[in-house]
């Protein structure tokens, strides 16, 4: 590691089975961008890889070997020439990888071939920092993986890569408290452009908009699902993430489409997003496709 | 009384009863170990808390009309009162004191009390876990003795050294790290609840209950306590 960034952590899909010891899920914020990385080096669904968010990087190769690159554009170049995304790419011992600014979207994700081999932490390569779960990267950090090759060149087909700067539309599914919101009160959800705010990292993305009314009533803490959308106390949505605590007290108006969250996490702040409802048999079947695509599934 | 709702697109929340109480942590966290028995190949994770649990399931081999048909049916048949499993008793020693109770000599002013009589309000009771979260290692327990109940500060703090007590309405809780927070802080255990030691993540389970225990300085700093 010779520039760390902005923020790069080692991920992998995360720490599934700890929520009933209050630890958060962790892994990619990107699935689709990570599945490809994976996919693309032949790699098992689930090896580790480098979530670098924003650019600022960069990387001396130790040995040889191939990598992929995919999700956002953050004008990669291998030895200062553009390189490739999306695609698979041999580097030879000694080249020095970068990446610098955001062009389009903004968490680009590195594998290698059989991913990274930083310790397993409670069952998870992923890395939190709010729960001091592994470690920020930092200069001459030495990432451990092996030398390797690929017979063939593998891209991802056009028609699969995001376009980033496209508006998005968060689907969201009537979970938790979804019917005891009224229905004025959804109407201004779901019928108002929501703008990305900077509060907006791993564990949350808080929006600004025109605030719903809530009456001020007391709620139980219950355990929360990636993606639910927390009513705050300002009437305003906050989307929990993957670094989000297991558990939380604010009314709950729905649960946003996992895949649509790929989407999200490459949003800027200040860009719009919308909601509109989805129906559980929906969600269930484009999310399996998904999963027999790329995982063990 | 229980009720099932969608949680996520692989997840299902079932609620035990609508308001905290006592007997609900031992009776989720028994309906959990039944859930994990009888559906071993379908769980993912789980996640209780006062009167809930979050339950998410394997969506390579279920789906949610028939794992939600599937909890149902355990829940219609499970005998809450069958299972008398003892929960554990775990002891908590704690120096209450203005070095490391950055509360304490306020909530002594505003509730009239001397730390004499505060501390033994607060170390002679026994506290049940409701629930794990907010970080790993984190319980919330309850319930407190109204005489030194105390709401949230207004202003959270930046930074609470791991090891300390606090109180916020009727539950008291241990930051097992450093972390900012906005509890009351009442004193500090020398009991490194961090994930220094991996062992350290099922410390503490729902239902389990804990006894705090009140050290004097001179113990806590002879023990590694810090000041």
């Amino acid at each position: 590691m010779l520039k760390p960034g902005f923020l790069s952590t080692i991920q992998d899909y995360g720490r599934m089975n700890h929520g009933i010891h209050g630890m958060s899920q962790s892994g990619v914020m990107d699935e689709h961008a990570f599945c490809w990385a994976n996919h693309l080096l032949e790699n098992d669904f689930n090896d580790a890889v480098l979530e670098i968010t924003f650019g600022g990087v960069e990387l001396e190769a130790l040995n040889d070997m191939v990598i992929s690159v995919c999700g956002a554009d953050l004008n990669f170049k291998i030895n200062g020439q553009s390189a490739p995304i999306w695609h698979s790419v041999k580097v030879n011992q000694g080249d020095v990888l970068s990446w610098t600014l955001p062009k389009h979207g903004i968490r680009a994700y590195l594998a290698v071939k059989s991913g990274f081999k930083t310790p397993v932490l409670f069952g998870s390569r992923s890395v939190n920092l709010r729960e001091n779960i592994g470690l920020k990267l930092t200069e001459n950090d030495i990432l451990n993986c092996e030398s390797s090759s690929l017979k063939l060149d593998h891209f991802v087909a056009p028609q699969y890569i995001p376009n980033y700067n496209q508006d998005i539309v968060l689907r969201l599914l009537p979970s938790y408290q979804y019917a005891e919101f009224s229905e004025a009160q959804r109407a201004l959800f779901f019928n108002q452009s929501y703008q990305i705010t900077n509060a907006n990292d791993r564990t949350g993305c808080r929006l600004d908009g025109a605030p719903i009314a809530l009456e001020q009533k007391k709620m139980i803490s219950e355990g929360v699902s990636y993606g639910s959308v927390e009513i705050a106390t300002n009437g305003l949505p906050i989307i929990l993430l993957k670094d989000a605590p297991t558990i939380g007290g604010y009314p709950k108006i729905g649960t946003v489409f996992s895949l649509d969250l790929a989407k999200l996490a490459q949003k800027q702040p200040n860009t719009k997003v919308k909601f509109e409802l989805m129906d559980i048999h929906q969600a269930q079947k484009e999310r399996l496709k998904f999963n027999r695509f790329f995982g063990p599934d | 009384m229980h009720k099932i709702i969608l949680a996520g697109e692989s997840s299902i929340l079932i609620y035990f009863g609508d308001k905290i109480d006592a007997r609900l942590p031992k009776n989720i966290a028994n309906f959990a170990n039944a859930l994990k028995t009888e559906f071993s190949e379908l769980i993912i994770d789980l996640t209780p808390a006062y009167t809930s649990l979050l339950v998410s399931y394997d969506l390579g081999k279920t789906n949610y009309l028939k794992f939600a048909a599937d909890v149902e049916h355990l829940l219609n048949g499970f005998d809450f009162s069958s299972v008398v499993e003892q929960s554990e008793l775990i002891h908590i020693p704690v120096y209450y004191g203005f070095e490391t109770g950055l509360d304490l000599e306020r909530l002594l002013a505003e509730k009239n009390l001397t730390i004499e009589a505060f501390i033994e309000i607060h170390s002679s009771q026994e506290y049940l876990v409701h629930a794990i979260g907010f970080s790993p290692v984190f319980a919330f327990l309850a319930e407190v003795d109204s005489r030194i109940q105390v709401p949230r500060l207004a202003t959270p703090r930046i930074k609470i050294p791991a090891g300390s007590v606090g109180i916020a309405d009727s539950q008291t809780a241990v930051y097992p790290t450093d972390s900012s927070g906005g509890w009351n802080i009442i004193g500090r255990t020398l009991l490194d609840l961090s994930l220094n030691n991996p062992d350290n993540l099922s410390k503490f389970n729902t239902g389990d209950r804990i006894k705090f225990y009140p050290i004097t300085r001179d113990e806590y700093i002879k023990y590694g306590g810090v000041l």
